[in-house]
């Protein structure tokens, strides 16, 4: 079966679409997530095909769905967190025979397609839809919510999975060398980090509002004490640790104003969800989750970084794109689940949004608050990458499971959980998700 | 212990490969000129150059353009974590954003050389500068000569 | 009198990846009367759980880039980092006046070696 990207015309990225015409006809109604790991072991249970498997079968496990009745499968193709199979190392043929393979070796190593999952799930017999959501989890659930609406499939698992390889990233091939193209010349000269445009955005922040770095301090300790409470997550599976406000100050920066802790940590982990009609979802072993809208921002900034003022103008855009298509106000939300994958884009992230009424420059003092799951006005619930570790999905999961009442030591108290808003990755480009606990 | 002070002929970036699409941008540093791709049917500058107009999409229109070489620092990071082994013995060192006054949509990177590492005037004026990478391949760079606005 | 600081990631049994040097080559260093600590990656606090799980009283537990702060605080005669990076722990400690050692190094020193023979056979 032949699996395409989603075609533009899926996403909602212009102003002025209405109401999403699927409104409340979506629903989530199962999870399924693997194991974490820092990097992969070398078994092949333990692969990022391995792991997908578990994941997918979980998710349907949860959502008390036959596989037979699966007619969807949404996924992202790349797993890659920067981790790519070094050039001149033996294949790992162990792990890559251990399963049905294509014809790329890697796939299911350092990559997955649909071709590698249904070869591997032979239980999945009835697949007629199948679409590549790129990039993100954000993505593919956008791609896998349309295709419900539309009517292309009625029950979708949705897939994405993250492999890690050993060493540190972004160490070798180009960057080790005398000489690069004069193409990725123009922007990698100058020994940029990933998180350097962010830093910038931040830094003329602070500037423009008078705020300063250490303000950031309770949101990760936030972020952190939420994902500790996150099962599923890396660092309570694993490194139970803490990020208190004098971890934080005194992490070393990578490109100041960004720190250590402003980064996630890359690991391996998959996560599915199981996506159907809200007709179907009422005979679920799962609460549904219904999806109120997508929203996609393919805003391209002008130079090499967005600047402040693109950062708040697109922040601004989505969330009325988010707001109209759900037909809710700001006011309508019980909790946010904005990405952090950087920790620096999440105060963009909110004061688009408005979040509780926030403007532009207010959201670091928001954070000096009670920003935790027991008050009033909750700041990532999940954790996110910060408080799990690096997948771009623990805000998904959240959502889901905090509409269903079963998000556990991590499930909201001081709001009741009827509509939330999740999605990323980055303030400029991105894919959002509206939940909600009744139809709208 | 050594006084860190970016890019001040310490340092030696990568050299550069010019490609199709940069190649009037790379050959224009070496004689010191700056150029930036424009399209003349929207006569608009876009910066990094690309095969076709971001604004109408057009790939005909597009031409290279001089530049003043004058600008303004927008903000700026420090780098203490760099992912280019050749500027790693180099950390800490200052990252501009310089917006050209030609166009302050435009963006260039700079090391801002003579700058002391986190001691950076934002918003000063710039002018550019050439600078020889590892291959000898020049490229542009940014120095401050006014104070900020 | 000698300072050591310890990488963990890499570097110590405890770490992630687990490193060659085991908690008890800390404490012995301890025992004989070295100045002990960490400087690692891992946030302060969980350093210092990390050593206090252990029962090892450490001088200091610090960030990465923390080792000239360390130099100022304890008057020592060498000060060692042992880690397993060159970028995040080899440069970092040169240039904080440290000299360098990689764990099969600190390995076979022999101001810590003795612990290979015995347990407090120095002390």
């Amino acid at each position: 079966m032949k699996t395409s990207p989603a075609p533009a015309s899926v996403y909602r990225t212009a102003e002025g679409l209405g109401l999403w015409e699927h409104r409340g006809n979506v629903a989530a109604v199962g999870i399924g997530h693997s194991p974490t790991f820092r990097r992969w072991d070398g078994t092949p249970e333990n692969s990022v095909g391995g792991i997908s498997l578990l994941a997918l079968r979980r998710a349907m496990d949860d959502a008390g769905v036959n596989p037979a009745d699966i007619d969807g499968l949404v996924m992202d193709p790349s797993t890659t967190t920067g981790a790519f199979w070094p050039r001149g190392k033996p294949l790992p043929w162990e792990a890559i025979n251990a399963y049905n393979r294509t014809d790329e070796p890697l796939d299911g190593i350092t990559g997955l397609s649909a071709d590698w999952i249904l070869a591997n799930m032979p239980e999945l017999t009835g697949i007629e839809f199948t679409m590549y959501g790129m990039g993100c989890m954000s993505n593919a659930i956008v791609v896998a919510a349309q295709a419900i609406g539309d009517g292309r499939a009625r029950t979708c698992l949705v897939l994405k999975s993250w492999h890690n390889l050993e060493g540190r990233y972004y160490q070798g091939g180009a960057n080790a060398g005398n000489a690069i193209p004069g193409s990725s010349a123009i922007r990698s000269l100058w020994g940029t980090p990933a998180c350097f445009g962010t830093a910038v955005q931040f830094a003329e922040y602070c500037r423009k509002y008078g705020k300063s770095h250490d303000m950031m301090a309770p949101f990760i300790e936030n972020s952190r004490q939420n994902g500790l409470k996150f099962p599923e997550g890396y660092w309570a599976q694993h490194r139970p640790e803490e990020i208190t406000p004098e971890d934080y100050e005194a992490a070393r920066w990578i490109a100041k104003p960004a720190n250590l802790f402003d980064n996630d940590m890359p690991i391996m982990v998959s996560a599915a969800y199981l996506f159907t009609t809200a007709e179907s979802a009422r005979h679920l072993k799962q609460k549904p989750v219904y999806v109120l809208n997508h929203a996609t921002s393919r805003t391209r900034p002008r130079s090499l970084t967005p600047t402040l003022d693109e950062v708040e103008a697109d922040t601004a855009r989505t969330a009325r794109k988010i707001y109209e298509g759900a037909g809710i106000t700001a006011d309508d939300l019980s909790f946010e689940n904005m990405y952090d994958g950087f920790a620096l884009f999440h105060q963009f992230h909110i004061e688009g949004l408005g979040y509780r009424g926030l403007k532009f420059g207010e959201a670091l003092d928001f954070y000096q608050t009670d920003i935790s799951i027991s008050g009033p006005n909750p700041v990532s619930p999940s954790g996110g990458n910060i408080g799990c570790g690096r997948s771009r999905f623990w805000m998904h999961t959240d959502c889901i499971q905090q509409i269903q009442q079963r998000a556990g030591a991590r499930q909201v108290t001081g709001v009741k959980p009827e509509v939330a808003v999740s999605g990323g990755p980055m303030p400029v480009g991105g894919n959002y998700m509206v939940w909600s606990a009744t139809p709208g | 212990m050594r006084r860190f002070v970016s890019k001040n002929g310490e340092g030696m970036k990568q050299g550069v490969d010019p490609d199709e699409l940069t190649r009037p941008f790379w050959e224009a540093a070496n004689e010191h000129r700056l150029v930036v791709q424009n399209c003349a049917a929207c006569d608009r500058l876009q910066h990094p150059p690309a095969r076709s107009c971001h604004r109408c999409g057009s790939g005909d229109a597009l031409e290279w353009k001089e530049v003043s070489g004058r600008g303004r620092i927008y903000n700026y990071g420090v780098v203490h974590d760099c992912p280019i082994r050749l500027l790693q013995a180099d950390q800490p060192f200052n990252v501009a954003v310089i917006m050209l006054n030609d166009d302050p949509g435009i963006q260039m990177y700079s090391h801002l050389p003579g700058t002391p590492v986190d001691d950076v005037p934002v918003g000063a004026d710039v002018e550019v500068v050439f600078e020889a990478t590892a291959n000898g391949q020049k490229v542009p760079e940014w120095r401050v000569v006014a104070e900020a606005r | 009198m000698i300072l050591i600081s310890f990488d963990i990631d890499g570097t110590l049994e405890e770490g992630d990846p687990p490193g060659i040097l085991s908690m008890d080559f800390v404490r012995e260093a301890k025992i004989l009367g070295h100045f002990v600590g960490s400087c690692s990656d891992r946030p302060i606090s969980a350093q210092r759980a990390m050593w206090a799980r252990h029962g090892i009283e450490v001088d200091f537990a610090v960030s990465k880039h923390m080792l000239a702060e360390v130099k100022s605080q304890f008057p020592a005669d060498v000060y060692y980092h042992i880690g397993d990076r060159e970028d995040l722990d080899k440069r970092p400690a040169e240039q904080a006046g440290f000299e360098f050692l990689w764990p099969n190094e600190a390995m076979e020193r022999p101001w810590l070696s003795c612990w290979l023979a015995g347990p407090r056979s120095r002390a």
